[in-house]
């Protein structure tokens, strides 16, 4: 597994959108810092933007290699190795490549700019939804044999989990707003990886109190550490189940 | 349907099918496929696009799992273990490589994941289809003729027993077609069973120890070119083959 990785890293190393990936990161990144002031506001803004951008990123990149590379996932399918070697490997390559390209476009800069536990929470909720979508991308990619419905179904998907499911969850939240429904709303946004990564991005930055009373609920379950443990479960298991079912998938699937 | 065999008895079969059927869908692209092929052997697959021909290659492969029967490699059971693909060589119709390696860096992974040393492994080709020339270059800057040419190395490399050619002529250059088939002739003599899809006749006939021709997913027979012309009393297998077709029986192809 570990040389298909290797050598699948050094392939990606040198890929241009890996790299424009980085250069983007980093212009928006650096930009944010430059033209706000406060540093503090800058982080806010660029947690929106980080936050719709790396899913929407590492899903569609993570099709398009998948398919780029099929006929050679074939060549390594017919060697005398695992299926479930093969599939692992790539997974870790691409997500070690996106990561890469975070840690450079948005960790370096912001540790630069605004060192601290925010900055930590930035980078690990958003490095953990960098491989949650990663293997998404690989589930939708390993499933679907045509490309361009792949990447349809990769886009609809960040469009509901980044729009839709906010809007829901919002709207719940008003239309039940009399009602005590906080119970319900704390497991209902574990159920999108990307608002569990934003709750637990804002109230580190200490927005809590603008949420409101839902707030308050919130910075109750999550900000405790057994809060903060149970998001945290979450978001390993929004890494493991779609990584899990795109090994199963391919191991059994005909090439 | 009777399927003539030629028992050849001393000699170890390479590759056994035993009722060897794939299904997709409701349609059946392989049904009922007995065939044994020995060591030493040089097997032509022939028959129409979407004949089977792919998915038997494939299903030896391990890359398309059979609905029914079963597949021996060198007298052991095909299982879920990759172990056996050890000893096949394989050259697909169209390959792909990570673009941005160099085929220094591709040889190099090839020979990691096979566990092989730079002693055990046959370079002859890299010399006679000039791969050293383009070592250096990244797969990404090769022309289609040229993945052929490095795909063709990759296949003979490891000294496999068994080599599958999907149309190894289609995408090379003629003298690089001549320098692959030569290449198979040396490995038949060195023992090993080489599978090669074709559509050109001319080379069926003076390479094939045995045609083996599919039609609607069923193996029509297996024979040497020798028995259909003679058969037929025509010289050119391109022109003895349709008139050898002609008196099958009718293929009843079941449909659901």
């Amino acid at each position: 597994m570990w040389k298909v990785y290797k050598y699948t890293l050094l392939d990606l190393a040198r890929n241009r959108f890996a790299i424009g990936y980085a250069l983007l990161l980093l212009l928006v990144t650096v930009g944010l810092f430059m033209l706000e002031a406060d540093n503090t506001k800058a982080l806010i803004s660029l947690t929106q933007v980080v936050l719709a951008l790396i899913p929407l990123l590492a899903l569609v990149f993570t099709i398009i290699y998948f398919y780029n590379q099929y006929e050679f996932t074939v060549l390594l399918a017919v060697q005398p190795m695992r299926r479930q070697s093969i599939i692992r490997a790539q997974f870790m390559a691409v997500s070690t490549a996106l990561l890469l390209s975070f840690l450079f476009g948005v960790g370096l800069p912001v540790f630069a700019y605004a060192p601290g536990p925010i900055a930590w929470t930035l980078l690990l909720t958003s490095a953990a939804l960098t491989l949650v979508f990663c293997a998404l991308g690989m589930l939708i990619a390993v499933r679907q044999r045509d490309r361009a419905k792949a990447v349809g179904i990769g886009l609809a998907t960040w469009v509901f989990m980044v729009l839709v499911y906010d809007s829901l969850l919002l709207w719940l939240m008003f239309s039940f707003s009399d009602r005590p429904i906080e119970p319900v709303i704390v497991p209902l946004a574990a159920l999108d990886p990307i608002d569990l990564a934003r709750i637990l991005i804002m109230l580190k930055i200490d927005l809590a109190a603008l949420l409101g009373y839902t707030g308050a609920v919130y910075q109750q379950f999550f900000g405790s550490s057994g809060g903060m443990f149970v998001s945290l479960v979450a978001l390993l298991l929004w890494i493991q189940v779609p990584a899990w079912a795109a090994t199963r998938v391919f191991t059994r699937k005909d090439l | 349907m009777v399927i003539p065999f030629i028992e050849r008895l001393n000699l170890m079969d390479r590759i056994a099918f035993e009722d060897l059927g794939k299904q997709y869908g409701k349609q059946w692209a392989l049904q009922g496929v007995n065939a044994r092929f020995p060591e030493g052997e040089v097997v032509m697959v022939i028959g129409p696009n979407g004949s089977g021909k792919t998915t038997l290659i494939k299903c030896l492969l391990g890359l398309v799992k059979p609905t029914t029967g079963s597949m021996h490699v060198n007298g052991m059971p095909v299982s879920n273990d990759p172990a056996y693909r050890v000893s096949i060589g394989y050259m697909p119709q169209l390959a792909e490589f990570p673009r941005e390696l160099t085929v220094d860096q591709l040889l190099r992974m090839m020979n990691d994941i096979r566990d092989a040393k730079t002693s055990d492994t046959d370079d002859r080709l890299i010399k006679l289809l000039n791969v050293e020339a383009l070592l250096a270059k990244r797969v990404g800057t090769l022309s289609g003729g040229m993945r052929q040419r490095v795909s063709a190395v990759l296949a003979f490399r490891y000294r496999p027993n068994i080599l599958v050619l999907d149309e190894p002529t289609a995408g090379l250059d003629p003298v690089s077609a001549a320098i692959v088939l030569d290449a198979v002739v040396r490995a038949k003599h060195e023992g090993a069973t080489v599978l090669i899809t074709s559509h050109i006749m001319e080379e069926v006939q003076r390479l094939g120890d045995r045609v083996a021709y599919l039609q609607d997913g069923h193996l029509r027979f297996s024979l040497p070119p020798g028995a259909i012309t003679d058969v037929t009393g025509e010289a050119a297998l391109a022109t003895a083959l349709p008139k050898y077709l002609a008196q099958l029986p009718q293929l009843h192809v079941e449909s659901l």
